[in-house]
């Protein structure tokens, strides 16, 4: 019996109860509804072997949105608890598991992903290239990732989730203050899909680095493709610091090392140190892609070339490097001497300054120009200001001395808010609604586009600016109530009601692409946007092989110059295509992840043992495989050419 | 046979035979831990710049730059990485 | 598949190029690996608990055998690779084959070395030290035994499909990664061991 009790949650409610139902209900549903319609061929061969970045891209996609609903539900049911002084909706252990879990899906789970859609999904038609260098590879990553996501997700109806934050420093992560398992979904979950962003990250630097197309030099790349670059660069070098961590408090909790421990000479304080070594690093890994859209964005819409391109290359390339520099400003309060306190305020405060560059940038680029309020622009346009207030309560943070007021409150937790959701949140729906024709081949609803960018506006006023009230007044963010005398009731309430506003918000969105799917016109063209840059010079929808014949590019804007100034885009005859051929390996691999993963979070040794064989298996079959991949013959690429609607 | 040791690649086996043997003062003589710390990390670095060109010819293809570029920014933020966290976690603690 | 024959086998299709450079950046991210690893070693180092120091634990000889027997492996790989260039297959099959016994022989001795360690009483949960020694040494060795699966696959995929320019790029890449471990090791030896002992 003891051996069954692992897998019960630990603070069972209706609530858990009614999501176990529910999840059992979806799944049987799927089958049920796979089954019947005679979909699992198609699934098979479409989706779960596909190398295609495109496709890979769209499940990104896909996998991100769900990700915002589950992590938003988290959001609701944290201010729903805060709203009131000592409300009794949620006990403090269900608190504690919904903040960490939030926090673990938004960043790992929500933002990772979508960044990494819009890289697969751009990246590739940006600079001209067929697919990313290593397909196969590229497959591989995302399963990963979604696997991990999966263990993950199942963690609040198996086991128990996490709940020492998604920071989970030590020694509350440790064995003697979290007993469930919760701590080790953590530390296995992100591993494996730490494992597959490293991947993706390595994939996408050759990518770049190798095959873009003929004449294209590093400085003629369009924005978004070196915002991608750089965010690549900083993954390889940040990630492999999480691996070791994660490994080093999977071995604790599991083996009973001592690294983080409080005895035997264990440092709980190197836990925060290597969290944060990659942690910092991770924000920047997020906003700089952000940042690409809104540069692909802004131009577009101002139809006008962007401001200051080097100025923008050199202010990423500086961010790289500097993001890797100030990872202590996140625990200024540790007890480390003035000194090294002082050197990370310096470093800090200097990374807004390259950040600064670009807003001027963007600001430069409007200046002038012809601007157009379509959905995509209005993001950026309410990003600009919204994002500032963040920047700026953030060089508040970064003066140690005054850290120490506002460290670990909802100050705080309103700043890193304040960056996130105007810089990566609406960066992400502004290129959701940007580039969502050129992949489903019709246009998102405007009216209601609009509609839910002035929802999530206010309602992220409502809900953030409070926060930064009551945080100078001390209440202390990750505590699961207050009291009334604290006087804190009202502008929680208010913050409760912009979550609100957010919720409806992001429902607008699933209603407009419901809404667009059914009313939308599908003879939109291949650029509806009258767009600058090579992802819109191919069809919509975008073929399998991305160009029938490789463009010639000698500007970063070279579609524009084709379409303005007469330059030949596409020259010569076809010629046969060589692609890659799809594979299953990738996701039986990461499905045997998936077990390694379950295995070890319960510590059941033999079918870890036994999974781990299987990955090994899937690697020694890898090496002897021989895959040439296959030929579009010629005439082939014709008739698509055709039926697309004229040759490219 | 001659021609399967090529001069370059045994003189970078000499080579780096003479850094370890260097290396090794540190154990077998009485050195103070500066001067101790100063050869270990002199010798530890040419010896892996040796194998970068001599072994693994870093820059014999056009990616060369990229490949150097990739190797010197990872050591760099290697070093602030091993450093940095000392900094904090011991030196000024 | 086009091949350009004015490149060495293992750069000769545009695949080949990228998995070499791929490869390149990988080995950049292995970098910050074992830094994050000697990280966490030199700040728990002085960390002993009740449980023996590094002092106490390290001995000079197997630490000479590991380093001499991976230096030459590494010096064998490269000639592999030198005859690989040269076409001549069973010269560098022959190189191959020493360097993984070579491996194989570092690996005996590592192992001997924590069976020691497990002698005198330092195991993998004694202390904040010896968690991090044999972790960071153990990440070594598992890149080390990982390399001796990886290497006894190329070998016979030359044996038995030839020195296509698929071989020459995996046996090329497989030397990358073997001349890589060895240059961790020299920071093992050098901070770890050598540190440890002076």
């Amino acid at each position: 019996m003891e051996f069954f009790q692992r897998f019960a949650i630990p603070h069972p409610s209706p609530a858990i109860y009614a999501s176990m139902v529910a999840i059992a209900l979806v799944s049987i549903g799927i089958v049920v509804g796979l089954t019947y319609f005679k979909k699992w061929g198609y699934l098979w061969r479409e989706w779960l072997t596909t190398v295609d970045h495109k496709k890979i891209g769209i499940m990104y996609l896909l996998s991100a949105i769900l990700m915002l609903f589950r992590g938003g539900a988290d959001a609701i049911m944290m201010r729903a608890q805060l709203a009131t002084p000592e409300a009794k909706l949620l006990d403090a252990q269900h608190y504690n598991e919904i903040f960490t879990t939030h926090g673990v899906v938004m960043i790992i789970f929500m933002a990772m992903p979508f960044i990494f859609a819009f890289m697969n999904l751009i990246v590739p038609l940006q600079i001209g290239a067929r697919d990313v260098a290593f397909p196969r590879l590229n497959a591989l990553s995302f399963w990963l990732f979604f696997f991990g996501a999966m263990l993950f997700n199942i963690s609040f109806v198996v086991g128990g989730s996490p709940d020492a934050g998604w920071t989970s420093y030590f020694p509350l992560a440790g064995n003697d203050f979290s007993t469930s398992v919760g701590t080790n979904y953590y530390m296995i979950a992100i591993q494996i899909s730490g494992i597959g962003s490293l991947m993706t990250g390595i994939n996408m630097i050759t990518t770049i680095l190798k095959m873009r197309a003929p004449g294209m030099k590093l400085m003629q790349m369009p924005m978004f493709t070196w915002s991608a670059f750089i965010a690549n660069v900083i993954i390889v070098f940040a990630f492999p610091v999480l691996t070791v961590a994660l490994i080093m408090g999977t071995t604790d909790r599991l083996f009973g090392t001592n690294f983080f421990t409080t005895g035997n000479g264990g440092m709980d304080m190197l836990w925060a140190n290597f969290f944060w070594v990659w942690g910092h690093p991770e924000v920047y890994i997020l906003i700089l892609p952000a940042f690409g859209l809104y540069s692909e964005i802004i131009s577009t819409f101002s139809s006008r070339n962007l401001y200051g391109y080097k100025s923008m290359v050199a202010s990423m390339v500086i961010i790289s490097l500097l993001s890797f520099l100030v990872w202590t400003h996140h625990f200024f309060t540790m007890g480390q001497g003035a000194l090294t306190n002082s050197i990370f305020s310096i470093t800090t405060m200097a990374i807004s300054v390259p950040t600064g560059v670009k807003i001027f940038n963007w600001l430069f680029t409007m200046w002038k120009g012809k601007i157009r309020f379509t959905v995509p622009m209005l993001y950026s346009i309410g990003f600009i200001p919204l994002f500032v207030i963040g920047g700026v309560t953030g060089v508040m943070l970064a003066m140690s001395a005054a850290d120490y007021q506002y460290h670990n409150t909802m100050f705080l937790v309103a700043h890193f808010h304040n960056a996130i959701i105007p810089g990566v949140v609406f960066a992400m729906l502004a290129g959701l609604t940007y580039y969502w024709p050129k992949f489903f081949g019709f246009m998102l609803n405007e009216k209601i586009g609009k509609s839910t960018f002035w929802l999530l506006s206010i309602g992220f006023v409502l809900a953030f600016f409070p926060m930064y009230i009551t945080g100078l007044d001390g209440q202390a963010r990750r505590m699961y109530t207050y009291s009334e005398a604290t006087g804190f009731g009202p502008l929680n309430m208010v913050s409760f009601f912009g979550a609100g506003l957010m919720a409806l918000g992001f429902v607008t969105i699933v209603w407009n692409i419901y809404y667009s799917f059914k009313n939308s016109p599908r003879d939109i063209g291949s650029d509806p946007w009258d767009a600058r840059s090579l992802e819109w010079a191919t069809h919509t929808p975008v073929p399998v092989y991305n160009f029938a014949r490789m463009p010639q590019v000698n500007s970063s804007e070279a579609f524009w110059d084709s379409k303005k100034k007469g330059h030949q885009l596409f020259k010569g005859e076809y010629q046969e295509i060589h692609m890659p051929n799809n594979s299953g390996v990738p996701f039986v691999m990461s499905a045997i992840f998936f077990v390694a993963g379950f295995s070890f979070v319960f510590a059941l040794w033999v079918p870890a043992v036994i999974a781990l064989i299987g990955i090994f298996i899937c690697m020694g079959l890898r090496s002897f495989e021989l895959d040439h991949g296959y030929h579009i013959h010629v005439e082939e690429i014709e008739e698509t050419e055709k039926k697309l609607g004229g040759a490219k | 046979m001659k021609e399967l040791f090529p001069a370059k690649q045994v003189m970078g086996f000499v080579f780096s035979l003479v850094l370890t043997v260097v290396a090794l003062l540190v154990y077998f003589t009485d050195m103070s831990f500066t001067v101790g710390m100063t050869v270990l990390l002199v010798t530890a670095f040419v010896q892996a710049f040796l194998q970068l060109v001599v072994f693994m010819h870093a820059g014999e293809s056009k990616d060369g730059r990229s490949i150097y570029t990739t190797i010197f920014y990872g050591a760099i933020i290697a070093i602030v990485t091993v450093f940095g966290s000392l900094l904090i976690l011991i030196w000024d603690m | 598949m086009k091949i350009d024959h004015s490149q060495p086998l293992e750069y000769s299709t545009d695949q080949n190029q990228l998995n070499i450079l791929g490869f390149w950046i990988f080995l950049g991210a292995e970098i910050m690996l074992f830094a994050t690893l000697f990280t966490a070693y030199f700040t728990l180092a002085g960390r002993t608990g009740s449980g023996p120091t590094p002092a106490d634990m390290f001995e000079i000889t197997p630490v000479l055998i590991e380093t001499f027997v991976l230096l030459t492996s590494s010096f064998t790989i490269g000639l592999g690779i030198h005859a690989m260039r040269l076409g001549r297959k069973n010269a560098m099959l022959a190189f191959f084959g020493i360097t993984l016994l070579l491996g194989l022989g570092f690996l005996g001795v590592e192992i001997y070395e924590f069976m020691h360690y497990y002698h005198i009483g330092a195991t993998y949960q004694t202390s904040a030290f010896t968690s991090a020694l044999m972790t960071t040494l153990g990440t070594h060795g598992a890149h080390v035994t990982l390399g001796l699966f990886w290497g006894t696959f190329i070998i016979i995929q030359v044996i038995k499909r030839g020195l296509t320019p698929q071989n020459a790029n995996k046996a090329f890449i497989f030397s990358l990664y073997w001349h890589f471990l060895d240059v961790v090791w020299i920071f093992i030896f050098s901070f770890v061991y050598l540190k440890g002992m002076m």
